[in-house]
């Protein structure tokens, strides 16, 4: 067993290879992340606390307000923020997010270089 | 014919379709391993077996991911407490409005793109080659295979307990059972129930075998094909379900609603059934032995005369010659308060029988802690729902906010989902398959809420066998309009989901023995053809004995579900977050951050043993999941733990956050 061979890499190893520039893969995924994450605590921040404001210790159950056939409570906190989701999600996925190269693994290297010879 | 007979009959009419649906199901998987394997010649054996050779597209992608999210917990689970607990669980399941960009958008681009960087094929090799330290990558060996080892089994229990719904009133399934049931005498720990062992046999073997003769891709395209039956299965339920619901509108002249609007005015109106014990009792002495089996309908009449109506939940029986039911075992019972509910029992003669010459005696009554009083009305239609055994209800704030965790946030840090993000093609591939998968879950989660509120005017009184509430429903609903033939479809939507969710796990546990272990730690120099042999083994091995754990299954099947669904996030999550965005990262920390979550995530468990008598019972602190501490620690020891060891070689920190240079063509 090798557990330790890879522990101790040698500190400048291919260091030349790189330029002093960030990924532009990685910079646009930490964006996005953040922009994801927002989105994320937004929905939060409106779903649950409108349910629970509009949804609990409802004073009148038997007349409870209904829209669309469900409780009001459900639609405004979780039905339509449901389809603001899926709108954002359209935004997000087709006006936002950069189309960025992934790059190329070694076993797919190797399949080109395959098909080269 | 009682409600039990009712649905026997329904059942038995679907019966036909569901053996049907599960044979040609088997053998469209089976078809489908076969295509996959002649897809694994010429290329690299385990790249292609256990990662698709990073090329899936956008369907493949996206129903692969949603499939493999939704587990059987999905289409039995949910639609029994969406039935027990009314119109909360919309809240309950809130988070998914925004799941499918949080688990696939977090991390999957960049994850996909560090797997590329380092030719990493499983969670455990990105862990490793991230930080180039063998120790991590084993340390993430261990803890998944102890997560999921233990999530298999109840997995496979979950299959098999769904298939003998679907099976169960099939007549050669009953003789099969029969012939196993004296085969089984002899050896006691294969236990009494032969016909949860036969589908046990039947569902693992088809897993077992497709799983390991086609790889990732056979994984992925029958996850495709599952993913399919769930969608249209619910689209199906949803407009025959609002059907139903607007004939038994129709038939109330109270009320002039139809429609969800009928459901809704009607639920808030119900208050939850009083669960009962008693024993049951003969005016005479039995002639033969009696067996009153689970389900069945009591109606008696109280001191004043008024009219009571119960439901069994398990089976009873009178022996010869004695009156009453063995005092020691107490019959379970629920007892419907609703005039409505009552009313559509007692008005519906050819669809439900009442048994009128029995009596209850030894009444013990323990009405639902919250929602069965009456200071506490509509708790169907409001928060936080009612709970026999909860006085702050099913969803107080603090667990609908664990909730708005527990799918969205610690769906993204699930082993499971990260191998499929390091398997698509492009960044194309993932935009796409983001907007799919928000569609495709829109078009499940939010239709199973509307259709498993109207069960509970359709279907009154099914509380203690509510995990059975999808087939019936779908038996219902189908036969209820005629076409009894499309039962088949709808009740093979859970089975998928079981069965998407188990192949996925037993490839990620053989993928971290066959790689992670083996070829990197001990055999790196294997060739492919030893490989190939040893995965297959593996895979058969693993699985079997994950069957055979699941022949005397634990008996808290979801809780060891939701144990290490939430327990992989804590340990997981933080770390992946840490190595992918944070270039000071490094083994230290996230190692240190690893074993935190774990610790943080199990000691809630282990303190339930103090706190609420069992490990299955966590801990809440303040009224919080244990996932939510589980998070908080990791994150929080990942972060410190990076900031006080040495920062990471600097070759690292160029390899995977810097833009390479251009290669000059000479």
């Amino acid at each position: 067993m090798h557990i330790d061979s890879m522990d101790s890499p040698s500190e400048n190893d291919g260091m030349e290879l790189y330029t002093d520039q960030l990924d532009p893969t990685f910079v646009n995924s930490r964006r996005e992340a953040v922009i994801i994450f927002c989105a994320w605590l937004v929905a939060l921040c409106w779903c649950v606390p409108f349910c629970y404001l509009n949804g609990y210790d409802v004073a009148d159950p038997e007349n409870i307000s209904i829209t669309l056939g469900m409780p009001s409570w459900v639609v405004w906190g979780i039905a339509m923020p449901w389809i603001a989701a899926d709108v954002f999600t359209v935004w997000f996925c087709f006006f936002y997010m950069k189309n960025d190269d992934l790059g190329v693994s070694p076993e797919e290297l190797a399949a080109i270089a395959a098909e080269g010879n | 014919m009682t409600m039990q007979s009712t649905e026997l009959i329904l059942l038995a009419a679907g019966s036909n379709a569901a053996l049907i649906t599960f044979l040609l199901y088997t053998l469209a998987v089976f078809g489908i391993a076969a295509f996959s394997n002649q897809m694994l010649k010429g290329k690299s054996f385990l790249s292609e077996y256990f990662l698709g050779s990073r090329g899936l597209g956008v369907w493949a992608f996206a129903l692969t991911f949603a499939a493999t999210s939704a587990s059987g917990g999905s289409f039995t689970g949910f639609p029994s407490k969406i039935y027990s607990h009314g119109w909360v669980l919309a809240l309950w399941i809130g988070a998914y409005v925004v799941v499918p960009i949080c688990t696939m958008g977090l991390l999957g681009k960049r994850i996909n793109q560090v797997a590329r960087i380092s030719g990493s094929i499983t969670v455990p090799d990105v862990l490793r080659d991230r930080f180039e330290s063998a120790r991590f990558g084993l340390m993430a060996v261990v803890l998944i295979v102890f997560f999921m080892v233990f999530n298999l089994v109840a997995q496979f229990k979950a299959g098999a307990m769904i298939l003998k719904t679907l099976l169960s009133d099939v007549e050669i399934f009953h003789r099969a059972a029969e012939f196993f049931h004296t085969v089984m005498e002899p050896w006691s720990f294969l236990g009494t129930d032969s016909e949860y062992l036969i589908c046990l046999l039947a569902f693992g073997i088809a897993v077992i075998i497709y799983t390991t003769y086609g790889g990732f891709h056979a994984v992925v395209w029958t996850d495709v094909m599952q993913g399919i039956v769930m969608v249209v299965g619910v689209l199906i339920m949803l407009p025959l379900a609002i059907m139903m619901i607007n004939d038994l509108a129709a038939k109330d002249a109270s009320s002039d609603a139809s429609g969800m609007s009928y459901v809704t005015q009607e639920m808030s109106k119900l208050v939850p059934p009083v669960p009962t014990e008693a024993q049951l009792q003969v005016n005479s002495p039995a002639a033969t032995d009696r067996l009153i089996a689970t389900g069945t309908w009591i109606s008696t009449e109280s001191a004043e005369g008024t009219l009571r109506l119960f439901r069994t939940g398990n089976d009873a029986e009178i022996v010869a010659g004695q009156q009453v039911t063995a005092v020691d075992a107490p019959i379970k019972l629920i007892e419907l308060v609703n005039a409505s509910d009552i009313k559509q029992v007692l008005e519906n003669p050819s669809s439900y029988t009442v048994v009128r010459d029995l009596q209850l005696v030894g009444l013990k009554q323990t009405p639902y802690k919250y929602g069965g009083s009456p200071e506490h009305k509509g708790t169907y239609v409001t928060g936080p729902g009612p709970s026999p055994d909860s006085d702050i209800g099913f969803l107080p704030l603090s667990l609908a906010f664990s909730f708005f965790f527990m799918w969205a946030i610690s769906g993204a840090g699930q082993p499971s989902s990260h191998v499929r993000l390091m398997a698509f093609k492009n960044t194309d591939t993932l935009k796409k398959a983001i907007f799919t998968v928000a569609i495709y879950y829109t078009l499940i989660y939010f239709p199973l809420v509307m259709i498993f509120c109207c069960s509970r005017l359709l279907m009154p009184g099914m509380e203690m066998e509510s995990d059975r509430i999808m087939p019936a429903m779908a038996v219902f609903l189908t036969e209820g309009v005629g076409m009894g033939w499309l039962a088949g479809l709808l009740v093979a939507a859970p089975f998928a989901a079981v069965m998407s969710t188990v192949d996925s796990f037993l490839l990620m546990i053989s993928s971290a023995v066959v790689r992670d272990i083996y070829q990197r730690n001990i055999n790196p120099y294997a060739s492919e053809a030893k490989i190939k042999k040893m995965t297959y083994t593996v895979t058969i091995i693993v699985g079997t004995a994950a069957m055979l754990g699941a022949v005397n299954p634990p008996q808290f099947l979801q809780d060891i579900i939701v144990y290490t669904g939430s327990g992989l996030a804590a340990c997981f999550l933080a770390p992946t977050v840490f190595m992918l965005y944070w270039p000071r990262s490094n083994k230290e920390g996230c190692m240190t951050g690893m074993l935190c979550g774990f610790a943080a995530h199990f000691s809630m468990y282990f303190l339930g043993v103090f706190t609420n008598g069992s490990f299955f019972k966590p801990h809440r602190f303040i009224d919080m999941d244990p996932i939510i501490v589980g998070l908080f620690v990791s994150f929080l020891a990942t972060y410190i733990g990076c900031l006080i060891s040495p920062a990471p070689p600097l070759r690292l920190v160029k390899k995977y956050f810097y833009k390479r240079k251009e290669l000059q063509r000479t």
